[in-house]
């Protein structure tokens, strides 16, 4: 299986579990967690490490707080 | 044009109350509308002065509305759900002073201390009274962001001229959503206040006396007979609504706030597929627009109501078709929001027997 090439930082405290990062994402990496922030709402978080960094989620988050990194392999 | 801005619902009625010449707010923060008194506290002091108060309590938080009230003042506080339900006495004490405010109910879902998502299940709550006594609110319910500013600046004007408390009914779904909205120009702060506000006694001036309490019940008739007649008023002058598609529509698809925005895109679907369907939104709850759907009533084949509660609104649409016409009602509860394809396919079911 080919090595993980992204990342991704979620700031929590600002989601509002609102799915749309989930649901775009075609590697399935998201999920929302069973904890809850301080507003009490169920944050994204990252479940699996098979990141692309297609940058999907952080392009459809309505809160823009989502970074991706992405390693550049040569 | 105004300034044109991509916000969030309850930022947009933050920058709305500021813009508005709002002269106090006092809240208390519950998710799903933290945020106006997060915004609020960190922008409105500095730019009009506001005064932007974070009470102790929701019970404290509408007294302090009261009192401000009292003094002619712009007022405003924001709740959710079980923050508009502690709050209930305090309206029913301004309602009978008849003072000018604005409550903002971003609804989440119930009954208790339910969840955080959105729901629609204030509106008997909000629209048949909620507090103790004969009273009323006008309840306006918006259906986007834009919706959210505009009412802000119409909500204070309505409460001003007929002195009445006025109520913004959102749900959580609007007060987090993102999307373009105009914001209208900063309007000055009030400087000058009307007859009956408490500024002072001076030499030469009248006492003005806010008060809820009246012993004799003779005097406790009058202020009721006059709330009544202030509500035939409103009842007579304020109903606005909206209608899309209707004139030819052999089935009205109706809903306030985000459910008749399910509504809109199931009536689309419908007519995709050829069936004649047109929308009923109400855009104030209370008053109740009864004449349009009474008006439609003889000419349609049916109404579906699409709610996310568990049949509210729906009452009042049978209550205005007096039975002229098939009504059923779909709805989610709890903080489920319907889709529009379920929503379509249950009027399929309803109206044209299955598929």
């Amino acid at each position: 299986m080919a090595k993980s090439l992204g990342d991704v930082i979620i700031d929590i405290e600002k989601c509002k579990g609102c799915e749309l990062c989930i649901d775009s994402c075609p590697q399935e990496t998201l999920a929302l967690a069973p904890r809850i922030n301080q507003k009490g709402y169920h944050y994204a978080v990252k479940v699996q490490d098979n990141c692309t960094g297609c940058l999907n989620c952080a392009l459809v988050c309505p809160e823009a707080i989502i970074s991706v990194y992405r390693k550049i392999v040569k | 044009m105004g300034e044109i801005k991509l916000m969030k619902g309850n930022e947009a009625l933050s920058e709305a109350l500021i813009r508005a010449g709002c002269d106090g707010y006092f809240g208390y923060p519950i998710t799903p509308q933290s945020e106006v008194i997060e915004y609020l506290s960190r922008e409105a002091n500095a730019r009009t002065g506001m005064v932007v108060l974070q009470a102790e309590s929701e019970v404290a938080s509408i007294n302090m509305v009261y009192g401000a009230a009292g003094t002619g003042r712009r007022v405003c506080t924001t709740s959710s759900s079980p923050g508009i339900s502690l709050m209930q006495e305090g309206i029913s004490y301004i309602a009978s002073a008849e003072l000018p405010c604005l409550v903002v109910n971003i609804v989440r879902g119930g009954p208790g201390l339910g969840t955080i998502q959105p729901s629609q299940a204030d509106y008997f709550q909000a629209t048949k009274g909620g507090g103790h006594g004969d009273y009323h609110m006008i309840v306006l319910a918006p259906y986007n962001v834009q919706e959210m500013v505009d009412h802000v600046k119409l909500g204070f004007e309505l409460g001003e001229k007929y002195r009445t408390p006025v109520m913004i009914l959102g749900d959580g779904a609007l007060g987090q959503m993102m999307e373009k909205v105009e914001l209208f120009e900063q309007m000055p702060r009030k400087t000058e206040f009307p007859d009956w506000a408490t500024t002072g006694k001076k030499e030469g001036i009248h006492r003005s006396i806010i008060t809820s309490l009246f012993i004799q019940p003779e005097v406790m008739e009058q202020v009721n007979l006059r709330l009544q007649a202030k509500y035939r008023e409103i009842e007579k002058n304020e109903v606005l609504y909206q209608t899309i598609n209707c004139e030819d529509a052999d089935y009205i698809f109706t809903g306030f706030g985000l459910g008749s925005r399910i509504a809109m895109k199931a009536m689309e679907m419908a007519r995709e597929k050829g069936h004649k369907v047109g929308l009923i939104r109400p855009i104030t709850v209370y008053p109740f627009p009864y004449d349009i759907y009474k008006e439609f009533a003889g000419k349609v084949k049916g109404i579906l109501d699409i709610e996310m509660n568990a049949g509210q609104m729906v009452e009042d649409v049978r209550l205005a078709v007096e039975g002229k016409t098939q009504v059923e009602f779909y709805g989610r509860m709890g903080g489920m929001i319907a889709g529009p394809d379920e929503v379509y396919e249950y009027f399929e079911e309803k109206f044209l027997g299955g598929k």
